[in-house]
């Protein structure tokens, strides 16, 4: 982990201008198996220095991939004279935001190295296991992959602290030849925040998950194309999860909110039913960490939950410091960069929309004709909040049972029209973590919710 | 800064001291300034001074990478341990190897110098001119920067590349709006070396511009037809980029997944499509002249007339399936143009979409796609209707490249990659 170096360089921090210094080392892993080749076997490192100064409300930054002392100065003083070049250029006079309180953050937990013999031991195993039980696969893929942030944070005007971000997951990818002669895939996530040794001391704890892909995956080789058109529909917890971040949670990041998003003149209206609560929790949700707990954003604001939605009625966006500025609300510790070289962007932390009262089942049991689409493969959003999400894994739901298998298909639509036809939401909250969000830079993020019943348009043949 | 060249030297005979025969690495320093806007107030500008360097060694067989930042003489003597160790704890492979020796070769491309008062003088004159032109059309984010790059890679072969590169890079995110009705997000980018010729006429900006202004007047589509589709250059960028990992690279040819596996020199598509990877060129910024195993990059046809004529498959996957590996690192796509003008295709749809953009998920091994058609327009009877929005194409990407209709003649290069316009028939569209 990083050596603070950092705080002494306080002395830099030049005056009338705002300052954040920030000592940066991205760690990641990676080994990949393909139907048992080690196709990648990767270990990665980063290291630098960066520093952000505000000149009345425009920014120098600067960076430099080494991490002593003198870089500190060094980037200090780059960024200073860029913000001193705009300040000079600016069009017209931007504000200074406000200080916030002072605060040291402490470690909250340590990033501990693995030896990749280990890693790569495990995915054999993982691997072995596959082939010995599912022999009829058409291919297998087993992929460890892991990415940790340790940064150092030093401000003229904020809090400071220590922050680690450690995280690993290890993917199975499945593929099988469908009934109609084209193969059919699904993948599935295990791990979270932490390393290693908090997830995978045992390969044969994966066995249970991967036997339900297998079954999964067996259905889809079976699986029908489903019927285009808006339908009556179960998202499951995963897919609760993205439209959280996709289709809401973009909108509401303040930055696109002064680019034009639909959120801006939707603020204290109605956009959702009044079933549904949003939430972009920092660190601690339901009584447990989140999946990805952030305690101090990169502009040395302390984390707290940032409120979205409340009983359908939009209450807020998330911000940065200059933005909560505009707005005239107080930061949540939303600005975070990925690397070291990044600059603190506008960015979700665990996005998710509260539990209800149903079960899984009398949800189910309610639909007719309709869907229950489980897990997604990816997702996108637009400004206006019309979304979209491809769905790897779902089912038919018939006479309140459920059916066939799906192919592969996308679910689209408004997110302020579709969040106000969900009329059941289940007593469970299903969170995953192990992808990235892009928004000009990569970032870890949590997203959860529950089982929810709403009409939404897929798309199909 | 470091003196790249001593690097180079350091970082071979640390390898060579601790008993590597098999190796390869890559070092490079880059600078890059970039400014970004609010909206059109430039209001951020970043100065960026990175390091890479990435090692890989082959022990017995088995092989292992490590890369990282640090190049000074404790973080090259990490990087080298820390591959030696990744490659021992490794698993056997006879696909593991090192590309044969290349002439050794200096490659400069580009204005090295970043002149950032030209640049920032350019970028004015762009935003001043969008002001003019597209009076609705409001500028969400500029981000621009030139970025110098000195790369050495060298490998046990004796292979030795040094390539100098500066370019340009430009991104406009936009949306269009007229009192309360806003337009979804428009973006695009461009690589270029060139500060004469005005921004707004370079690349693909132009024509953003003027779909997002477009993109006010709207149309609806009610219920699903089978129609016709034009995908602009941008958009067919991506369904390319399927179409290759889908049918054409390592990954699908080493797990035997893609459907094209026995198809080489058979036809797989249309006629009309001849697909080339494009190696180093002056309009082709963003290729690079050499390739992650140290083979000069050469322009490599992938489908010629419709004729499946290479996979994309890089020195392991290439030893490992017994085909010929592919000498370009795969990431910028030259299709031929066709000769019929953009303006002839469109007046010869009966009911169909000019796509800009799809929000699809990924295809499937089965190359099934569907989503939602972004920046997109409606075409009747030869003639554009409006925009669409909560509009779905739902189709299969082999499809896509057998029912060509028509390329056109114009081709958009952007500095990573050149291509057309692509009408094809077959694709269900619908609406709301």
């Amino acid at each position: 982990m990083l050596q603070d170096i950092i705080t002494p360089q306080g002395k830099y921090f030049a005056s009338g201008v705002q300052s954040v210094l920030r000592g940066h080392e991205n760690r990641s892993r990676r080994v990949v198996l393909l139907k048992g080749s080690l196709v990648q076997n990767v270990r990665a490192e980063s290291r630098g220095i960066s520093a952000r100064v505000t000149k009345r409300g425009r920014y120098g930054f600067s960076s430099v991939a080494s991490y002593s002392e003198k870089d500190a100065e060094r980037v200090l003083r780059a960024a200073t004279e860029n913000a001193l070049f705009l300040d000079e250029r600016g069009a017209f006079p931007r504000e200074r935001y406000p200080a916030l309180p002072s605060a040291q953050v402490p470690v909250n937990r340590p990033i501990l190295d693995t030896a990749q013999k280990k890693i790569i031991d495990f995915c054999r195993e993982v691997d072995s296991y596959i082939e010995k039980t599912y022999p009829q696969l058409l291919s297998r893929t087993v992929v460890y992959t892991e990415d940790s942030q340790d940064k150092i944070i030093l401000t003229s005007d904020a809090a400071s602290g220590h922050v680690t971000y450690p995280r690993c997951y290890v993917y199975v990818v499945l593929s099988a030849m469908g009934k109609n002669g084209a193969p059919v895939e699904l993948f599935k996530a295990f791990g979270g925040a932490g390393g290693f040794d908090s997830h995978f001391s045992d390969a044969s704890q994966l066995n249970p998950g991967i036997e339900e892909l297998y079954r999964h995956l067996m259905n889809k080789t079976e699986g029908v194309y489903a019927e285009a058109g808006n339908k009556t529909v179960i998202l499951g917890g995963m897919m609760g999860g993205m439209l959280a971040h996709e289709a809401v949670g973009h909108t509401v990041e303040a930055d696109l909110v002064l680019g034009g998003s639909v959120a801006g003149p939707n603020l204290h209206k109605q956009v959702a039913s009044p079933m549904v609560t949003l939430v972009d929790f920092a660190h601690t949700a339901f009584g447990e960490p989140t999946p990805l707990p952030v305690f101090l954003d990169d502009e040395g604001t302390l984390a707290k939950d940032a409120p979205l939605i409340e009983n359908g009625m939009l209450t807020g966006y998330m911000n940065s410091r200059e933005s909560a500025a505009h707005f005239g609300v107080e930061p949540c510790g939303n600005a975070r960069a990925w690397d070291f070289n990044d600059e603190p962007l506008i960015r979700m932390r665990n996005t998710c929309i509260l539990p209800g009262k149903n079960t899984l089942e009398e949800m189910i049991a309610s639909i007719d004709d309709g869907y229950y689409l489980i897990d997604s493969s990816n997702g996108q959003a637009d400004l206006t909040g019309e979304f979209m999400f491809g769905v790897s894994l779902g089912y038919e739901i018939k006479n309140g049972k459920l059916g066939r298998a799906l192919l592969d298909t996308t679910v689209s639509g408004i997110a302020f029209e579709m969040l106000k036809t969900v009329d059941m939401l289940s007593d469970r909250v299903t969170w995953s973590s192990s992808g990235f969000c892009g928004k000009k830079q990569p970032m870890p993020v949590g997203m959860g919710g529950p089982d929810m019943r709403c009409r939404i348009t897929i798309g199909g043949r | 800064m470091f003196e790249l060249n001593e690097v180079f030297e350091k970082l071979q005979a640390l390898l060579e001291k601790k008993g590597a025969k098999l190796y390869s690495f890559e070092i490079s320093e880059s600078e890059k300034r970039e400014l970004n806007t609010e909206k059109t107030d430039f209001n951020l500008l970043r100065t960026i001074y990175d390091n890479n360097a990435a090692v890989s060694v082959i022990l017995s067989g088995k092989k292992g990478t490590a890369a990282g930042n640090d190049l000074t003489e404790e973080g090259l003597e990490k990087l080298v341990d820390d591959a030696m160790l990744s490659a021992e704890s490794s698993m056997e492979d006879d696909a593991n190897a090192i590309a044969e020796r290349q002439t050794p070769e200096t490659f400069r491309t580009g204005p090295w110098e970043a002149d950032m008062n030209r640049f920032y003088q350019a970028l004015s004159i762009l935003l001043t001119q969008a002001k003019k032109d597209y009076p609705q059309v409001n500028i969400l984010q500029l981000i621009a920067d030139h970025t110098q790059t000195h790369s050495l890679y060298g490998n046990s072969s004796g292979t030795r590349f040094e390539h100098f590169d500066g370019v340009y890079h430009v991104t406009v995110e936009m949306s269009a709006s007229d009192g309360e009705k806003n337009t979804g997000l428009n973006y695009m980018g461009l690589s270029t070396y060139d500060l004469d010729t005005p921004l707004m006429e370079q690349g693909s900006i132009r024509s953003h511009f003027e779909e997002a202004q477009k993109s006010l007047l709207s149309a609806q589509i009610d219920g699903k037809f089978e129609g016709t589709v034009i995908f602009t250059p941008d958009c067919l960028g991506e369904f390319l980029y399927s179409l290759e990992s889908n049918y054409m690279m390592g990954s699908v040819i080493m797990d035997g997944t893609s459907q094209w596996l026995s198809r080489l020199n058979e036809q797989v598509a249309s006629e009309k499509v001849t697909l080339t990877l494009a190696s180093k060129d002056l309009r082709i910024t963003e290729a690079q002249p050499y390739t992650s195993d140290g083979f000069k990059a050469e322009n490599v046809t992938l489908i010629e007339k419709g004729v499946l004529k290479s996979f994309i498959l890089d020195l392991y996957a290439s030893r490992k399936t017994g085909r010929p590996v592919t000498k370009n690192g795969g990431l910028s796509a030259v299709m031929e143009p066709g000769e019929t003008p953009l303006k002839d295709i469109i007046a010869q749809v009966d009911r169909g979409l000019i796509v800009g953009g799809f929000s699809g998920g990924e295809p499937g091994a089965n190359g099934e796609f569907s989503g939602v058609a972004k920046n997109s327009f409606y075409v009747e009877k030869g003639r554009i209707v409006g925009a669409v929005t909560e509009t779905m194409i739902n189709g299969n990407i082999e499809s896509v490249f057998k029912n060509v209709l028509a390329v056109s003649r114009e081709q958009v290069w952007d500095g990573y990659s050149a291509l057309p316009y692509l009408a094809c028939g077959g694709i269900v569209i619908s609406g709301k």
